[in-house]
C-alpha cells in the first residue's frame, strides 16, 4: 500500500502543529494508534501475534512523542503504515526561520533501530545544510546514529541545526559561503523563502 | 563425419582492388565500392564502403569457416549503381584445395557482357592460416584433382601468423590439449609454420615431403621442464604389431603444408599419439626394411619431387634412397629409422634423446623444452617469428585485462636467493646447482639424476631423526621414513608433528603455508593432478552470452569443466589459445555479477563489491544460476583466469567457511555496524532500548521478523545476555535471505573445485586469485592521500612511503585491501576511491601509542597509524598488521 501522499493531504494529527495548539495535535495521534494496527510496508498480514521488533519500537517512540512531544515538534504516522511517519517543526524562535512551519517526511526500515531513520525536509528551506531536495546533513542521522537515539531526539537536533548552522560542513557550498561572506544576505533570503515557502 | 567437423578455419584479408574505369559517360562517375564476401550461399560478409575511389584499399580480416569443397564469391559492389549486382562477378574459388597457400592473390574481376567477360579490374586478396582437420584431409585425399596452380608472392606473409592453431578437438594429429599446463603457457608451444614456398596443394599425406629446407617443420615446445618430459616422453607406441605411426617426415609435412600449428606436449603426447595411425599409413620401421610410403603406392599418381634442392651433404649413418615411386626418403642407420624429411645436423643447443620406448624426441636445451619435431633453422626462425609476436600479443591482452597480474612467474621469478627461500632446503642427497646460463637446476645424487625444477613440498632442514628412525629413498629418489621400532616405513616425516606443529592439507607444516606464493603453487598442484584429458567445447554468442553459457555449463558434467576449455564466440571463430577464454570469463562475469540480474547486489550505494541478493528468489530459477555461478567462480580458479568486479570480503570468508565476525560487518553495512558496536559498548541497562531477540528484514517490500533464538521475541536483551545477542544478529545479519542462495552456489563450486582445496587461503588471497591484481601507481596513491593529525611532512608519513615504495605489488595489494577492503582499484586509480559515504580518499590517521599495531577502517578507508619511533618499527607493525587477517589487526 503505497503512500506518495503530499504534504497538503497530512494526518489530522499533523496539521494542529501549524501554528495551532499542541494538545490536539497530541491527543490525535494516540487515538489513531488505538484503532489501527500498524502495518508494514507492502504486507497486510505476517503473523497477527508477533507484532514486528522494529514495528514494536516504533510504536513506542510514538507513543512516547505523543505524549511529551519535543518542544515546536510533532510527528505521527502518514496513514496505517508505522514505519512512514510526517513530521512538522516551527522554525526555532530568533532564528532565520521563526514563523514558518516545515514539513518532513520521516521513513523507517525494518532494521530500525540498528539503521537510522530517513528523514527530509519537505518545505523548501534556505539552509546551508540542507539542499533542496530535502536531504539533510546531520552525523546523526549517519555515521553517529546509535540505537540509544528516538526520533525525538532526531527532530531535537534538527531543530537545533535550524538555530545554528554548520557552515564548515555544508551541503550546500554556496549558502554556507554566503553565510559567512554575507550574513545579511543569507538571512534575508532565508527569511524570504521561509514567508514564500513555510506559511 | 559431421558437417561442423569438416568446417576449416580461414583467414581471408581482402586488401585492396584496382578497378578499371568504366568511363563511361552514362554510368560514370567513381562508386563507393566495397566486397561482398560468400562462402557457400551462406549470408555475406561486408567490408566497409569506400568512398568515391577506382583504388579501394580495405585490408579487412575475416576469419571464416569453410568445407573443403566450399565456395568463396567475392563481389565488389557499390560500384555503379545502375549495374546489375549479378554482373560484376569477382572470383570464384572451387575449392580451397587451391587456396591453401595462396597467401596473397590477385583476381581478375571481369564484367559480364553479351560478348563475354572484359576485364574489369583487380582484387587482391590474402588468405592465411587454414587450419585442417584430419576428417577434411582424409576428404580432400579422396576427392583431389587439381595441380597446384601459380604461386603468388607471398613475402610479408610469412611472418604475419595470425593466431593459428590447431583445432585441436578434431583430432588433428598433433594436437593434444595441454594437460594440466596452464591454458597461458600452452600456446608459447606452438609455432605457425608459413611455409611460404612449400608447394601449394595440401595433400601431405599422400605425398612426398618436400625437401626439408623448405618444409619448415614445426617446432613443438612446451612450458614443461626437460625432466619432466623425460620421465614422460613423448611418444607413439611403437609395437610391431601395433599400427605403425607414420614417419616423421609425413607429420611435419602435414603441419606445414596445411599452415597449421602443431601443438604437442609430452604430457599428453604420451597418451595421444602425434598422428593417429592410419591403416594405410607406411611402417617407417627400417626393421620391415619398407621405405616410408612405401604402401602409398596405392596413390595412383606420384609428385614431382625437386630432388637436388638440398645438396648439403648428409649427416653420419643417414643413407637416401628411393621407394618405388622414386620419391627419395632416408635412412638412419643409427637409429634404423626412416624419414621423408633430409637429415640435417641440429641447431646449436640441441639434442637428440630417445625416451624409454626407443622413441626419439629433441630437447632444446636454450629453451628447455622438448619436441617430437627434428629442428630445422626454418623451424627455429619461424618458431622464434612466431614467438615474438605471440608475446606482444599476449602483452596487449593483459593490458586490455587491467594489467591483472598472476603472482607466480609474471612479475618475479619464484628463484629468489637461496637463504630466503621460503621452502626451506632440500632434503639429503639433492643438489642445487647453476649451469653456465645461471640457471637454476637440481642434482638428485641418489638417482644420479638432473632437474629444471624444483622439489615440489620441500622438507625443512633437518632436525635428528627420533631414536630407532632412518631415512632411505625409493629407486625414485623419493624420501621415506623407517621406524625400525615399530618396522613400519611412512612417507611421512616423524619430525614434522613434534617440531613444526600441525601440518596442513598439503603435508607441509602450517608454519610455511603462510607464503601466499606457496599456496598457490599447491593449489595450482591440485588443479593439476585432478585435469582430465581432453577438452570441453563451450559456444556461445556474445548478444546472450548468458543464457548460452548457462545451459552449457549446467548441462556438462561437472568434472567436465576441468578439462581444457575451448571457448568459441559464434561469428568470429579465433581459436582459443587461452586469450578467447580469458576473455569469456572477463565477459561472463560483468553479466553474471550484474545487479541488474537481480543475483547479486552492491554490498550498499558506495560500496561496488558485490553480495547475493537476497530478493534473488524473484527469479524462480535462481537457485539453478547460483549454482552455475558457483560452478564458474570455480571454473576461474581451476583455469587460472580472473572475473571482472569483486566480491565482499565476508562473501570470499563464507567460500572459506570461515566464521564471520562483528568486524566483518563493519565493510557491508556501516550503521548496522555501528550500532551493533554501540550495544556492544554501551550499558544497555540504563535505557529501554526495547530490543529482543528477534530482527525484521524485508524482502521485496514484505517484511519479515525471525527469532534469533526459541522464543527469541519475548527474551529481553540486557547487559546480561547482550554478548550472545550481538553474535547472533551479527550471523543472521549476514545470512538473511540468502541460505540456500549461498548453499547452491558452494554447491556449484565444489562440484568443480573441492572447497578444501582454498582451505589454507585467507579472504583476501582468494579475492586476489579470482579478480586478479593490479599494478599499483604510487605516485597517484601518494597524491591521492589524505591525513589526519599528520602531515606529508610527518617522519611516520616519510617512512610509510618508503615502506610502500619498497613494497612488491601483492605486498601493496594486501595493504590497499587491509585499508580499503578490496585489493582493486576504481577505474579513475586513487582519486576515485569511494568510502561509505561517498568519495573517501585513502586517509593516514595519527592515533594510539607507539606499542600499537595499525588499524584500519574499511568505510572509510583510513588507516590508523601509530606515532611509531623508527622506520624499522613502523615497517615490521605494518607488515603485521596486514599480513594477520584476522580481527585484532583492525579490530
Amino acid at each position: 500500500m503505497p503512500n506518495n501522499r503530499e504534504r497538503n493531504e497530512q494526518e489530522p494529527g499533523t496539521s494542529g502543529a501549524r501554528g495551532s495548539s499542541n494538545s490536539s495535535s497530541t491527543s490525535r495521534p494516540r487515538q489513531q494508534t488505538q484503532e489501527r494496527i500498524p502495518r508494514p510496508p507492502g504486507s497486510s498480514k505476517i503473523s497477527s501475534k508477533m507484532l514486528q521488533t522494529s514495528a514494536k519500537r516504533i510504536q513506542k517512540e510514538l507513543a512516547e512523542i505523543t505524549l511529551d512531544p519535543p518542544p515546536n515538534c510533532s510527528a505521527s504516522p502518514k496513514a496505517d503504515n508505522i514505519y512512514e511517519w510526517v513530521s512538522t517543526i516551527k522554525g526555532p524562535r530568533g532564528s532565520v526561520y521563526e514563523g514558518g512551519v516545515f514539513f518532513l517526511d520521516i521513513q523507517f526500515s525494518p532494521e530500525y533501530p540498528f539503521k537510522p531513520p530517513r528523514v527530509t525536509f519537505k518545505t523548501r528551506i534556505y539552509h546551508c545544510n540542507i539542499n533542496s531536495q530535502g536531504t539533510i546533513c546531520l552525523d546523526i542521522l549517519k555515521d553517529n546514529w546509535s540505537p540509544a537515539l528516538t526520533i525525538g531526539k532526531v527532530l531535537l537536533s534538527i531543530c537545533s541545526l535550524l538555530s545554528d548552522c554548520n557552515p564548515e560542513d555544508p551541503l550546500v557550498g554556496s549558502i554556507a559561503t554566503q553565510y559567512l561572506q554575507d550574513k545579511e544576505m543569507h538571512d534575508a533570503t532565508a527569511k524570504q523563502w521561509t514567508h514564500r515557502f513555510a506559511r | 563425419m559431421t558437417d561442423s567437423a569438416r568446417l576449416s578455419q580461414l583467414h581471408v584479408v581482402i586488401q585492396s582492388a584496382k578497378l578499371k574505369e568504366t568511363g563511361t559517360s552514362l554510368f560514370g562517375g567513381k562508386g563507393d565500392p566495397y566486397v561482398e564476401m560468400t562462402i557457400d550461399g551462406q549470408p555475406p560478409r561486408r567490408t566497409e564502403v569506400q568512398k568515391k575511389t577506382w583504388t579501394p584499399t580495405w585490408n579487412e580480416h575475416f576469419t571464416v569457416l569453410v568445407k573443403p569443397d566450399a565456395k568463396l564469391e567475392f563481389k565488389p559492389q557499390g560500384l555503379l549503381e545502375t549495374l546489375p549486382s549479378t554482373t560484376m562477378h569477382g572470383c570464384i574459388f572451387n575449392s580451397i584445395n587451391d587456396m591453401v597457400h595462396k597467401l596473397l592473390c590477385k583476381k581478375d574481376l571481369k564484367f559480364g557482357t553479351k560478348n563475354g567477360y572484359q576485364r574489369g579490374g583487380e582484387l587482391s586478396l590474402e588468405f592465411n592460416g587454414l587450419s585442417v582437420s584430419e576428417e577434411v584431409l582424409a576428404a580432400l585425399r579422396a576427392k583431389h584433382q587439381n595441380g597446384p596452380t601459380t604461386q603468388t608472392q607471398a613475402n610479408g606473409s610469412a611472418g604475419r601468423a595470425v593466431a593459428v592453431e590447431n583445432r585441436s578437438d578434431e583430432g588433428h594429429p598433433s594436437a593434444a590439449p595441454v594437460a594440466g599446463v596452464a591454458p597461458v603457457s600452452a600456446p608459447g608451444g606452438n609455432t605457425t609454420t608459413n611455409s611460404t614456398d612449400a608447394p601449394p596443394v595440401p595433400r601431405p599425406r599422400r605425398r612426398p615431403p618436400p625437401p626439408p629446407q623448405e618444409t619448415t617443420a614445426v617446432t613443438v615446445s612446451n612450458s614443461a621442464r626437460p625432466t619432466a618430459t623425460a620421465r614422460n616422453p613423448p611418444g607413439v607406441s611403437q609395437t610391431a604389431a601395433g599400427p605403425m605411426p607414420p614417419p616423421p617426415g609425413v607429420a611435419s609435412t602435414t603441419t606445414a603444408a596445411t599452415g597449421a600449428v602443431a601443438s604437442t606436449t609430452p604430457a599428453s603426447g604420451g597418451s595421444q599419439p602425434p598422428l593417429p595411425p592410419l591403416p594405410q599409413q607406411p611402417p617407417p620401421s627400417a626393421a620391415a626394411g619398407g621405405p616410408p610410403g612405401a604402401a602409398a603406392t596405392a596413390l595412383g599418381r606420384a609428385r614431382g619431387v625437386n630432388l637436388d634442392l638440398n645438396n648439403q651433404p648428409l649427416p653420419g649413418n643417414w643413407e637416401m634412397r628411393l621407394d618405388p615411386q622414386g620419391r627419395p626418403y632416408y635412412v638412419d642407420h643409427s637409429t634404423q629409422t626412416t624419414t621423408w624429411e633430409r637429415p640435417q645436423p641440429l641447431p646449436v643447443g640441441w639434442e637428440r634423446r630417445k625416451d624409454p620406448q626407443g622413441r626419439i624426441y629433441y630437447v632444446d636445451h636454450n629453451t628447455r623444452t622438448t619436441t617430437w619435431q627434428r629442428p630445422t633453422v626454418d623451424s627455429m626462425r619461424n618458431y622464434q617469428e612466431w614467438q615474438n609476436q605471440h608475446a606482444q600479443l599476449q602483452q596487449d591482452a593483459m593490458q586490455q585485462l587491467q594489467q591483472r597480474l598472476y603472482l607466480p612467474g609474471t612479475t618475479q621469478p619464484t628463484t629468489e636467493t637461496v637463504p630466503d627461500d621460503p621452502l626451506g632446503a632440500l632434503p639429503l642427497g639433492w643438489e642445487q646447482r647453476t649451469d653456465q646460463h645461471n640457471r637454476k637446476y637440481f642434482v638428485n645424487h641418489i638417482s644420479k639424476t638432473t632437474q629444471w625444477e624444483d622439489l615440489e613440498p620441500r622438507a625443512v632442514q633437518e632436525n635428528p631423526l627420533p631414536d630407532g628412525w632412518e631415512i632411505r629413498y625409493t629407486k625414485e629418489g623419493r624420501r621415506y621414513f623407517v621406524d625400525h621400532n615399530t618396522k613400519v616405513t611412512t612417507f611421512e616425516d616423524p619430525r614434522d608433528k613434534a617440531s613444526k606443529g600441525p601440518k596442513g592439507a598439503f603435508g607441509v607444516p602450517v608454519a610455511y603455508e603462510r607464503s601466499f606464493r606457496y599456496k598457490l603453487g599447491q593449489f595450482r598442484y591440485l588443479c593439476q593432478s585432478a585435469v582430465l584429458q581432453g577438452h570441453v567445447k563451450i559456444n556461445v554468442t556474445r548478444a546472450t552470452l548468458f543464457e548460452d553459457s548457462f545451459h552449457q555449463i549446467m548441462r556438462l558434467q561437472s568434472p567436465e569443466l576441468r578439462k581444457r576449455l575451448y571457448i568459441i564466440f559464434r561469428g568470429e571463430e579465433g581459436l582459443d589459445y587461452g586469450g578467447v577464454a580469458r576473455e569469456w570469463f572477463f565477459m561472463l562475469s560483468h553479466e553474471v555479477l550484474n545487479p541488474m540480474y537481480c543475483l547479486f547486489e552492491y554490498a550498499n550505494k558506495n560500496n561496488y563489491s558485490l553480495q547475493i541478493n537476497p530478493a534473488s528468489s524473484i527469479n524462480p530459477d535462481h537457485l539453478h544460476y547460483f549454482r552455475f555461478v558457483g560452478r564458474f567462480l570455480a571454473m576461474a580458479l581451476y583455469h587460472g583466469k580472473f572475473i571482472y568486479s569483486g566480491f565482499t570480503m565476508p562473501f570470499y570468508k563464507r567460500m572459506l567457511n570461515k566464521q564471520l565476525t562483528l568486524k566483518d560487518l563493519e565493510s557491508i553495512d556501516p550503521e548496522y555496524y555501528s550500532s551493533l558496536v554501540w550495544v556492544k559498548d554501551n550499558d544497555i541497562d540504563e535505557i529501554d532500548l526495547g530490543m529482543t531477540f528477534s530482527a525484521d528484514f524485508e524482502i521485496l517490500g514484505k517484511v519479515e521478523t525471525v527469532e534469533l533464538k526459541d522464543d527469541g521475541a519475548n527474551i529481553i536483551v540486557s547487559e546480561e545476555n547482550k554478548e550472545e545477542y550481538i553474535n547472533l544478529m551479527t550471523q543472521w545479519r549476514f545470512n538473511r535471505g540468502i541460505d540456500e542462495q549461498t548453499k547452491a552456489l558452494l554447491e556449484g563450486f565444489n562440484e568443480v573445485v573441492p572447497l578444501v582445496w582454498l582451505q589454507y587461503f585467507d579472504e583476501r588471497e582468494l579475492e586476489l586469485m579470482l579478480c586478479g591484481m593490479q599494478e599499483f601507481d604510487v605516485d597517484d596513491w601518494y597524491n591521492s592521500t589524505v591525513y589526519r593529525h599528520y602531515t606529508r611532512d610527518s617522519k611516520q608519513i616519510q617512512w610509510f612511503w618508503r615502506a610502500v615504495k619498497e613494497m612488491d605489488n601483492e605486498k601493496r595489494a594486501r595493504l590497499l585491501q587491509f585499508v580499503t577492503g578490496t585489493c582493486r582499484l576504481p577505474v579513475g586509480g586513487f582519486s576515485e576511491l569511494m568510502g561509505s559515504n561517498g568519495p573517501q580518499k585513502f586517509c593516514i590517521e595519527k592515533v594510539g601509542k607507539e606499542t600499537w599495531l595499525p588499524r584500519s577502517h574499511t568505510c572509510f578507508n583510513r588507516l590508523d597509524l601509530p606515532p611509531y619511533k623508527s622506520y624499522d618499527q613502523l615497517l615490521e607493525k605494518l607488515n603485521f598488521a596486514i599480513e594477520e587477517t584476522e580481527g585484532f589487526g583492525q579490530e
